[in-house]
């Protein structure tokens, strides 16, 4: 399929939509020729120096390889790590933070509480404002939006001027209330606008207008420390892509899995922090759908670390309060589960000559022993490639190969501290790996108050198959769906993403028949700013608009977000809105208080605009035997066998076969332990289920 | 013996049962003590009852050492299905107040027990005298609240109606109780069944082999870090500012001795039980996790990877004589045991501060204020109670970084609550939520700043409690030429003409338009202050964490203009003498010792053991009085002369018994 017959076929009609994910190590590129239905996936290394140029590279390849005409481009959808990079490197603008007198440290305070209580010498992360540029204005707003002190603008003056003196690039505006009343905040920041027009402002309130002003404040000053870089970035992009004769206009994938253009992107850079990972759980729900799965856990395993969400009726689930870093994002974000385990981890045998796994890790430089880049130390990969699971072909699209003896001989430095044989120490290091990422697994699972039995695991990115069965056993799930393009889902959802703007409002009054009128008011502003997001994004066909609340029974400290009918609101039924409080306490918490008096804090909206509706090719399913391309010697836990490696590309939908077995692809392996029977799906979906 | 490459796979496992059970308990359960203060612990146990995994994210931190087999052995015949209970801090002595009620659950295969599951949680009332059940002013147990010795509370899967109703007759939010009992009985199962699966996978004597490498792990680890430290004795005494209504400090001391891979923790010459509710009952168990929770911190701190478990605790030896603080005996009262409890860990941090000054920090803040208000609603003329923030203070100075600001050390696992929450809900009005300036004890690297919180009220009698504060007088220390902290303080009305200071006092009235304003301590300080880079303390200056005026005579850093005067600075270093000795207690501590040396307090236990136990706490308080104009040990016998005389009921003491024992 690949000539260049083929090629030139596709390039005078084509209709080309592109999903790129940009991550720590690759950039993944997934393309969809509509007409068709070709797909073509490919992975370039990043270029940190200079952000967007391996995008260049990667759309030239994609031209050369597989036909690709970037004029003929009418989707492109783009996830960046530049927002989160900036704050973990900690390379974002020089902000001021304007706030109340008399409460300058509560960035500093946070919420008190930190990790590892344990130790003596735990910390906070110094807050992204250091304290010399927090300004304290003397102002007040009460808690019922009624101002107590107005605003001092002769402090504000004296403050503009300090925080330019003190080299500050943009000024934060938080102040007590303002989820209840902005007004004090924009009266300061028009009167900064004047006093210093060169100086960018976000008020809390604009960015994200939420009870709690820790949180919000956060979210405010996250938003205003990636602004000047994110927006560059954004602007050469587009001047980069116009250059190529490119007239789809960018979008960006967002924290929520939705997605927003370019001009948002560069307002709202909050939105985007976390994109990477939502789209890889959007991308992931978007399979598990098209396949008809209806629960999943998704893997996701990289160099170092582990991504795990749940998919449930074959949506994401979504939160707030993610970390950045160790700084909350309080806007609604793909829930996504996090451990510093993955391919790169460490094995170490400690001083009472116990076996660890992590936290330390070789990263992607040097990366493991195997790869040949300096790396010394024994890793997971490692591991992988002593037991023969890894090592039968190159890895990451010829970017990478695996040199079997030097991770024998740095998992045989530990196998000789521990003296076992090196086969058996590469196991243990396995079982140490999954075990580790098992315990935040279970932890995920309890929160959210679901059985993983009734779960499918799907492993996806690099790592994910290499280890994503022997997780999945070790849960008690009994199948594993692994995706054809396993390193590239996330590419794929921002490709088959929608336009999603998230607005809220907090209400904070009892829930009742008379604080109805206020609430529906409350939903119909919300409604018109999510349609004009929506036109300012450039959708102009039907709208599809989400109401939730979010409540508590009063008395309680946090709230759980209810889904709304618009029904309820219309016929002013506030009896249905607290039974469906009810019904969702009883299923988060498996209680209910039928008496309880219920609260509403927030009410939410999500103006969805629908993406293009993609579907990729099936293929009819054959059943038959899959035929090993050869065999090879695995150690599985107690001795040597030969088992059977198959090659993806070969393996035909409907074909069976039994592990033990490798599948080799181009951009990772798949591990299928003993006892698992495979069978390809006609989505080219491989499907493993476990006998008990 | 258990395959030791494969004890981080059982420890996961062990870890993921744990974290599964406290997650279960927090997202069921019904209180804001247990959802939002976490004052829960869950744990799985040995077949003796030894706990040998928590969770690390969540819950209170001071039961990883708990065991269980005392209150275990008071129960006969378990059945699978049962879940037992207990709240009585006499029996037992697993919980430690009435409001903590501990349940465990025997965990079978094949017919016999292979594990226990348990945990507390904080009920939010348990009966007795005050809402709550906690008030410094108890005096005995009984007016605690109700108490259950252990006994079955669910039988075979069903719960024993009877002590829920006897319980609910009894408590003032009995919905709260009970819920709050199910969800904990709801995370015993899971752990349970989590167990069962760890059976499955590694086989019975596996499981069971594994759990005894676990526990003896976390003993070998611990006997690693104390292999680290020299060998010798260190002594080391802290002073609670209060040890009742009488308001007299209350002394806990501590002769530490390391020997090898073992260290005994010799509690001798702490203060007699006491007639509040201060007590610490631990029931003279050698090993109770109460007593060894500042050794836990220790522990971590110098070795992170520690295995949290009753192993740990295998190396150390607690001594606490029957009668006193640490070890009262019924019917002494002990709601209030957390402040008594976080001087307790202050204790333990000075003595290893002295055996390995070089990787620990400065004394944390150590004041675990809780505050609540009880107020009136003007536009609903209903009475509101919440709970106001936290206020707790900066961490010691460590060895490479100032101590943490605002929280830190053994206060880390507190949580505060948004301004904006607590305004909305509740009529108070903050003024002022932040650090306070100059409050970090100076040094080398500075302590953590003290916190700062102030808030007016609108209504008539506002009532607010602050448990917990301490420190008001007998400051953070510091150490190695590094500075005490600043003291705490509550005052009512700062800055005006009616300004009331309450030192330390945990209750007030307020009337409409007060302003509370209420200050914790800070950090102490570490190493000599006029060795801190002079661009650290300019730093300090510019963020307001320090007055130009205290960076002069702590630092010896002259600024001028704003900007360090360098000349200046080096004129004023160089005429410094840095201080002499470990620690630094500030002018209070030391003026109080001139009088309280230490040679006086070995004669007032002297002879205050050689009396009954019920007569000592008011004999202490009777000799405290008549102390006026007295020093020394000379000066305690003569105010005691003086109470035998006002009391000639007074039991003859027995003559005196020589020091050494």
């Amino acid at each position: 399929m690949d000539g260049a017959v083929a090629a030139n076929e596709v390039r005078s009609k084509a209709d080309w939509k592109v999903g790129v994910d940009i991550g720590g190590t690759f950039i993944d590129f997934c393309a969809l020729e509509a007409n068709s239905g070709r797909v073509a996936s490919l992975k370039v290394l990043t270029t940190p120096d200079d952000p967007g140029a391996e995008l260049m590279t990667g759309l030239k390849l994609l031209a050369e390889r597989e036909g690709f005409d970037p004029t003929h481009m009418t989707r492109f959808v783009h996830g960046t790590t530049i927002g989160i990079n900036t704050i973990i490197q900690r390379k974002g603008a020089p902000l001021a933070l304007f706030t109340n007198a008399g409460f300058e440290d509560v960035i500093e305070l946070a919420r008190l509480r930190m990790p590892d209580m344990y130790s003596l010498f735990c910390s906070r992360s110094d807050p992204l404002i250091p304290r010399d540029m927090v300004f304290g204005i003397p102002a007040r707003m009460r808690a019922d939006g009624s101002e107590s002190q107005a605003p001092d603008m002769a402090a504000v003056e004296r403050s503009v001027a300090a925080a330019k003196a003190n080299g500050a690039q943009g000024i934060i505006v938080s102040f007590l209330h303002a989820w209840r009343n902005g007004a004090q905040e924009a009266s300061v920041k028009s009167v900064i606008a004047r006093l210093a027009p060169e100086l960018f402002v976000f008020t809390s309130a604009e960015v994200w207008p939420v009870i709690r002003e820790y949180e919000r404040s956060s979210t405010a000053i996250l938003n205003g420390y990636v602004h000047p870089r994110v927006s560059g970035y954004l602007t050469a992009l587009e001047e980069r892509l116009t250059s190529r004769g490119v007239s789809a206009r960018p979008m960006l994938t967002k924290s929520n899995g939705g997605l927003m253009n370019a001009a948002e992107g560069k307002r709202a850079c909050v939105n985007m922090l976390l994109s990477g990972t939502a789209s890889g759980v959007i991308g992931a729900s978007w399979l598990a759908r098209q396949a008809g799965e209806d629960r999943i856990l998704t893997l996701d395993i990289g160099g170092t670390s582990a991504d795990f969400a749940l998919i449930i009726g074959g949506e994401a689930q979504f939160g707030t309060g993610e970390l950045i870093g160790e700084f909350p994002l309080h806007i609604p974000s793909v829930s996504v589960s996090s451990i510093g385990v993955g391919g790169g981890s460490i094995a170490s045998v400690d001083a009472q000559g116990v076996l660890r796994v992590g936290p330390e890790s070789a990263g992607s430089t040097p990366g493991p022993a195997c790869y040949g880049r300096g790396g010394m130390r024994a890793t997971v990969t490692d591991a992988m490639v002593v037991c023969g699971w890894l090592g039968h072909s190159e890895m990451a699209y010829g970017q990478l190969s695996i040199d079997t003896g030097l991770a024998h001989r740095a998992v045989g430095d530990l196998a000789a501290r521990l003296g076992r044989p090196v086969e058996q120490t590469a196991q243990a290091i396995l079982d140490i790996a999954v075990s580790e990422m098992f315990v935040e697994v279970e932890k995920l699972a309890s929160r959210a108050g679901v059985d993983l039995r009734d779960f499918t695991l799907m492993p996806f990115g690099g790592g994910g198959p290499m280890l994503g069965a022997f997780l999945a056993r070790e849960l008690g799930m009994k199948r594993v769906m692994a995706p054809r393009r396993p390193g590239v889902v996330s590419a794929l959802g921002g490709l088959v993403a929608d336009l999603r703007g998230d607005f809220i409002r907090t209400i904070f009054s009892p829930l009742s028949a008379a604080s109805l009128p206020a609430i529906r008011a409350a939903f119909e502003a919300l409604a018109q700013e999510g349609r004009d997001w929506l036109a300012a994004q450039g959708h102009h066909a039907a709208a599809e608009l989400n109401l939730s609340c979010d409540m508590r029974y009063i008395g309680q400290s946090y709230e759980i977000e209810v889904v709304l009918s618009p029904k309820w609101l219309a016929e002013s039924d506030a009896e249905a809105i607290a039974q469906a409080f009810h019904r969702t306490h009883e299923q988060l918490y498996d209680f209910h208080d039928p008496n309880g008096a219920i609260e509403l804090v927030n009410v939410r909206l999500s103006a969805i605009g629908s993406g293009p509706a993609l579907s990729f090719p099936e293929a009819d399913e054959i059943e038959a035997l899959a035929s090993p391309a050869r065999r090879i010697p695995i150690y599985a836990g107690l001795s040597v066998e030969t088992v059977d490696l198959y090659d993806r590309q070969a393996l035909e939908p409907g074909s069976t076969f039994q592990g033990p077995a490798v599948v080799v692809q181009e951009d990772t392996t798949f591990a299928i332990p003993a006892g698992t029977q495979a069978r390809v799906d006609r989505h080219l979906n491989l499907l493993l289920t476990f006998a008990e | 013996m258990f395959d030791r490459t494969n004890l981080q796979v059982l420890a996961n496992h062990a870890r993921a049962a744990a974290e599964n059970m406290a997650h279960t308990l927090h997202r069921t359960a019904h209180s804001a003590f247990v959802k939002e203060t976490q004052d829960f612990t869950v744990m799985l146990m040995d077949r003796s009852g030894a706990t040998f995994a928590v969770p690390m994210e969540l819950g209170a931190t001071w039961y990883p050492g708990l065991s269980y087999h005392r209150a275990i052995a008071m129960v006969d015949d378990y059945r699978p299905g049962d879940v037992a209970f207990t709240n009585d801090p006499y029996s037992g002595h697993v919980a430690t107040h009435a409001p903590d009620t501990h349940l465990w659950k025997p965990v079978f295969v094949e017919g016999e027990i292979v594990a226990w599951t348990g945990g507390h949680i904080h009920n939010t009332d348990m009966g007795g005298a005050v809402p709550a059940s906690l008030s410094r002013a108890l005096t005995e147990i009984h007016q605690e609240g109700i108490r259950f010795p252990p006994m079955k509370l669910v039988r075979e899967g069903v719960f024993d109606e009877t002590i829920l109703r006897i319980m609910s007759t009894n408590v003032r939010k009995p919905d709260l109780n009970i819920g709050d009992i199910k969800a904990l009985v709801g995370a015993l199962n899971t752990g349970e069944r989590k167990i069962q699966a760890m059976v499955k996978k590694f086989g019975t004597a596996g499981f069971v082999e594994g759990v005894a490498a676990l526990l003896d792990h976390a003993e070998a680890q611990a006997r690693d870090v104390l292999r680290a430290m020299p060998d010798g004795t260190w002594e080391f005494a802290d002073y609670a500012d209060e040890d009742s209504v009488e308001a007299n400090p209350c002394r806990l001391k501590l002769r530490l001795t390391i020997k090898g891979d073992e260290a005994v923790l010799d509690f001798t010459g702490s203060d007699p039980q006491l007639g509040s509710s201060l007590n610490v009952p631990s029931g003279g168990d050698p090993r109770h996790t109460m007593l060894l929770v500042g050794v836990y911190y220790v522990l971590y701190t110098l070795n992170p990877k520690i295995l949290l478990n009753t192993g740990l605790t295998r190396p150390f030896t607690c001594i606490t004589p029957q009668g006193s603080v640490l070890n009262p005996v019924h019917p002494a009262a002990v709601g209030m045991r957390s402040l008594t409890c976080a001087r307790l860990r202050s204790v333990i941090f000075g003595a290893f501060s002295q055996a390995v000054p070089e990787r620990l920090p400065a004394a944390p803040a150590g004041n675990n204020c809780i505050v609540n208000v009880m107020t009136t609603d003007e536009r609903t003329s209903r009475s509101v109670i919440a709970a106001v923030n936290p206020v707790v203070g900066g961490g010691g100075a460590m060895p490479h970084r100032d101590g943490t600001n605002g929280s830190g050390a053994d206060a880390a696992y507190l949580k505060n609550t948004p301004i904006e929450i607590t305004e909305t809900e509740t009529p108070v009005e903050f003024v002022k939520y932040g650090l306070a300036r100059d409050s970090g004890g100076a040094g080398r690297w500075r302590g953590g700043l003290a916190t700062e919180m102030a808030f007016r009220v609108f209504a008539p009698d506002s009532r607010i409690t602050a448990r917990n504060r301490d420190r008001s007088f007998f400051r953070p220390w510091g150490v190695l030429g590094g500075k005490a902290a600043g003291l705490s303080d509550m005052v009512v009305n700062p800055g005006t003409s009616h300004e009331r200071r309450l030192g330390n006092i945990d209750t007030a009235v307020l009337q409409p338009g007060d302003v509370l304003e209420i200050r914790s301590a800070g950090g102490g300080g570490r190493g000599d202050p006029h060795q801190r880079e002079p661009w650290r303390v300019a730093q300090d200056v510019r963020r307001g964490y320090l007055t130009p005026a205290a960076a002069e005579r702590d630092y010896g850093v002259v600024f001028c203009d704003g900007e360090v005067d360098e000349q200046a600075t080096n004129e004023l270093r160089a005429q410094h003498k840095p201080a002499a000795g470990h620690f630094h207690f500030g002018p209070e501590r030391e003026g109080y010792e001139a009088q309280w040396t230490p040679a006086a307090y070995d004669r007032l236990h002297a002879v205050l053991d050689a009396l009954p136990i019920h007569w000592r706490f008011f004999a202490k308080t009777e000799i405290f009085r008549r102390m006026k104009g007295r020093t020394g040990p000379e000066g305690v016998q003569a105010a005691f002369d003086a109470v035998c005389e006002r009391f000639p009921e007074l039991p003859r003491p027995k003559p005196v018994r020589e020091a050494a024992e």
